[in-house]
């Protein structure tokens, strides 16, 4: 008992002697830790949604038919899914290709925008007047991107399927035409 | 005369000796409630300022090894008074501990030689959760609702670790009410959509979990603001499909200024207490040595390699070995019930913290036994090995050990009972609300509170009725 007693005294001694470690890893290093909706999750629906719009020749052949490049704003992404998932962390990449691409403008969404305008607002009060922005010169959008977040899930004892499905629509503000339509499926099986 | 002087500093020296060791052994035998009785009878008589004043005397806890419950009682107490900034410093530093927190093994290894005292308390799961519940509700009354926000992620973070946490169904891997709260939060800050699915969890937790366990069904509130949410996302299928499930078909969304969330904070939460049983000890088959208590049907078979630490262990007859249980501090109000503007809102069961105590403990019992009797195995041979090099000091082990064994008892004592709330419409100006308790031993007149409110906002408030039908007792 007393060899018992040493043994698991030095066992202790031993796994205390461990400590923390934080160790920095490229952000675009896939981890999976629960299972759960995580970033590589968002990065892969951003990276084949961007491919899928850019390439897209419906969403080219709309640009083109324009004097001008069309005006994009992001509307409501709806989660569907049991987690709560920011759809903004994918959004905001996606943003940023649209906008990098060149072939269109964005569009502030109405939660800036709100803000803009009181801004504006303040300024006509406040603001040298040659210096206050003007009232009436926002750019319409002229197209929409929204979408729904949907999963189904199934389990059995300690195993879980999950399936995403992430669906993202661009839609002419003007006659609701559908101008892009993308969807991106991730399935994952978690074993406990 | 001289003789009598010396008879009588050894009659002094000898009671001195007496009561310096009775003194060790009721503080060894001592809970943790009796260790903090001047703080926890101005907390449950209401005398707040001077049980906050008794905690900052105690300073120096909040280096110890219960520090987390000094954090967590300064936090809840300076909630309580109305000081919402420093009871969240204090929350968060209670956070910031649950998040740091390593095992020590060499502390652990020394609590299996004395007692589990030793080690630093890590707090029980529903600690952790409500510690973030007071947390956000105390920055929503501060207007701060982006910081609220903050807890209700982190909220959702520490609820995926409990589910991860545990395999078993049996044991509680959800919270119902913490869903509900996340629902409210939301709500509240018109993200419609992240509180619909957090009602939705919660109904699911609530309907299954709690129902099985606690035999709890989902308040009603919960329900329609479930319809709601759902309504304002604009998921009309949901919306019928849950308004067929509740049978709320005539249902019909009300037009309202603004909203009072009101949580009733319900009476005190469980004493962690002590009790002993006496374990006997036989050889099974093989090298297997058999503890067992006939009387509650435990038995723990333990394989021991050697012979000679199995005659060691047969020669002792039986030990005892001491563990955790809660004490309930039982209802003194039993319903609740305001009324504003001629509308009457009941008061609805969201939480039942002592049941969720209570079942988190008893789902740990069997590892309580397995830790308890290693616990007192190892002290068992440590004094007999010392017995055989020398009687007497093998004796003297033999006392501090029995001294020295006792569970640990270290719980969050100053959380409430039970905790319900009720979603008030109110216009916007000035609103009387009035708050009706009911089942006490006497008729008491209600409450009265004045709330001034914008278009569109929602208020939040807490009230704490700290009254049981009948206090801890220890003696």
């Amino acid at each position: 008992m007393a060899k018992t007693l040493t043994t698991l005294t030095l066992l202790f001694i031993d796994i205390a002697c461990q400590t923390r470690t934080v160790t920095r890893i490229a952000p675009d290093t896939p981890m999976d830790l629960s299972g759960r909706w995580n970033d590589s999750d968002s990065r892969m629906v951003a990276d084949k949604m961007i491919t899928e719009l850019l390439s897209s020749p419906r969403f080219k052949e709309y640009a083109a038919g324009h004097e001008k490049k069309p005006a994009i704003v992001v509307g409501t992404i709806r989660n569907k899914t049991t987690e709560h998932i920011d759809a903004g962390a994918y959004i905001k990449k996606l943003e940023v290709a649209i906008y990098n691409s060149n072939i269109a403008e964005l569009v502030e969404s109405e939660e800036f925008r709100d803000k803009l305008r009181v801004e504006r607002a303040q300024q006509q009060d406040f603001a040298d007047e040659t210096t206050v922005s003007q009232w009436g010169k926002e750019i319409g959008a002229d197209l929409m991107l929204f979408g729904e977040m949907t999963s189904e899930v199934d389990t059995h004892n300690k195993s879980r399927v999950v399936n995403y499905i992430t669906t993202l629509f661009l839609t002419d503000i003007e006659t609701n035409k559908r101008i892009w339509y993308g969807q991106q499926e991730i399935k994952k099986y978690v074993k406990n | 005369m001289l003789k009598t002087d010396s008879s009588t500093i050894a009659r002094i020296l000898a009671k001195g000796i007496l009561l310096a060791v009775l003194f060790i052994l009721i503080n060894a035998c001592a809970s943790y409630y009796q260790r903090h009785f001047d703080f926890n009878s101005e907390f449950e008589h209401g005398d707040l300022r001077q049980a906050l004043e008794t905690l900052r005397r105690n300073e120096n806890e909040s280096e110890g090894k219960s520090r987390f419950i000094y954090f967590v009682n300064k936090g809840l107490l300076l909630s309580v008074l109305g000081e919402y900034q420093e009871s969240n410093d204090y929350f968060e530093k209670a956070f910031l501990f649950g998040e740091d927190y390593r095992i020590n093994y060499i502390n652990e290894a020394a609590s299996y030689l004395t007692n589990p005292t030793f080690t630093v308390y890590r707090g029980e799961d529903h600690e952790h959760l409500m510690l973030l519940y007071f947390k956000a509700i105390n920055f929503l009354k501060m207007n701060k609702p982006d910081d609220a926000l903050v807890e209700c992620r982190r909220l959702n973070i520490r609820l995926n670790q409990l589910s991860d946490k545990y395999s078993s169904e049996e044991k509680l891997q959800r919270n119902a009410f913490i869903h509900t709260l996340m629902g409210i939060i939301y709500q509240s800050t018109r993200d419609y959509n992240n509180a619909f699915i957090a009602y939705r969890n919660a109904l699911d937790v609530y309907e299954n979990d709690y129902a099985r366990l606690f035999g709890m069904e989902p308040p009603e509130q919960m329900k329609i603001d479930l319809l709601e949410s759902a309504r304002r996302i604009g998921f009309m299928e949901e919306y019928e499909s849950y308004k067929t499930r509740f049978e709320m078909l005539d249902y019909e969304p009300q037009e309202y200024d603004a909203d009072l969330i009101f949580f009733w904070h319900n009476g005190l939460g469980p004493v962690k207490d002590e009790w002993s049983i006496n374990f006997a000890i036989r050889r099974g088959s093989g090298n297997t040595m058999i503890f067992s208590n006939q009387d509650l049907g435990l038995e723990f078979p333990y394989q021991v390699e050697s012979e000679k630490d199995r005659s060691d262990l047969g020669s002792m007859e039986f030990f005892r070995v001491a563990f955790p249980r809660y004490f309930e501090r039982p209802l003194y109000y039993q319903s609740g019930v305001l009324e504003s503007n001629q509308v009457t809102y009941p008061l609805e069961l969201a939480e039942n913290i002592s049941k969720v105590a209570f079942h988190s403990l008893r789902q740990r019992m069997m590892e309580e036994f397995a830790k308890g009797l290693l616990r007192a195995a190892l002290k068992k041979a440590a004094e007999h090995s010392l017995r055989e090099k020398d009687d007497r000091l093998g004796a003297v082990l033999g006392l501090v050990n029995v001294l020295t064994e006792k569970a640990d008892t270290r719980n969050w004592q100053t959380l409430p009972h039970s905790i319900y709330y009720s979603r008030v419409k109110l216009k916007e100006g000035k609103n009387m609300v009035t708050l009706s308790l009911n089942g006490g031993a006497k008729e008491e007149d209600p409450y009265s509170f004045t709330y001034e409110v914008k278009r569109g906002q929602t208020l939040f408030h807490t009230f704490s009725s700290l009254e049981t039908s009948a206090g801890y007792r220890f003696y």
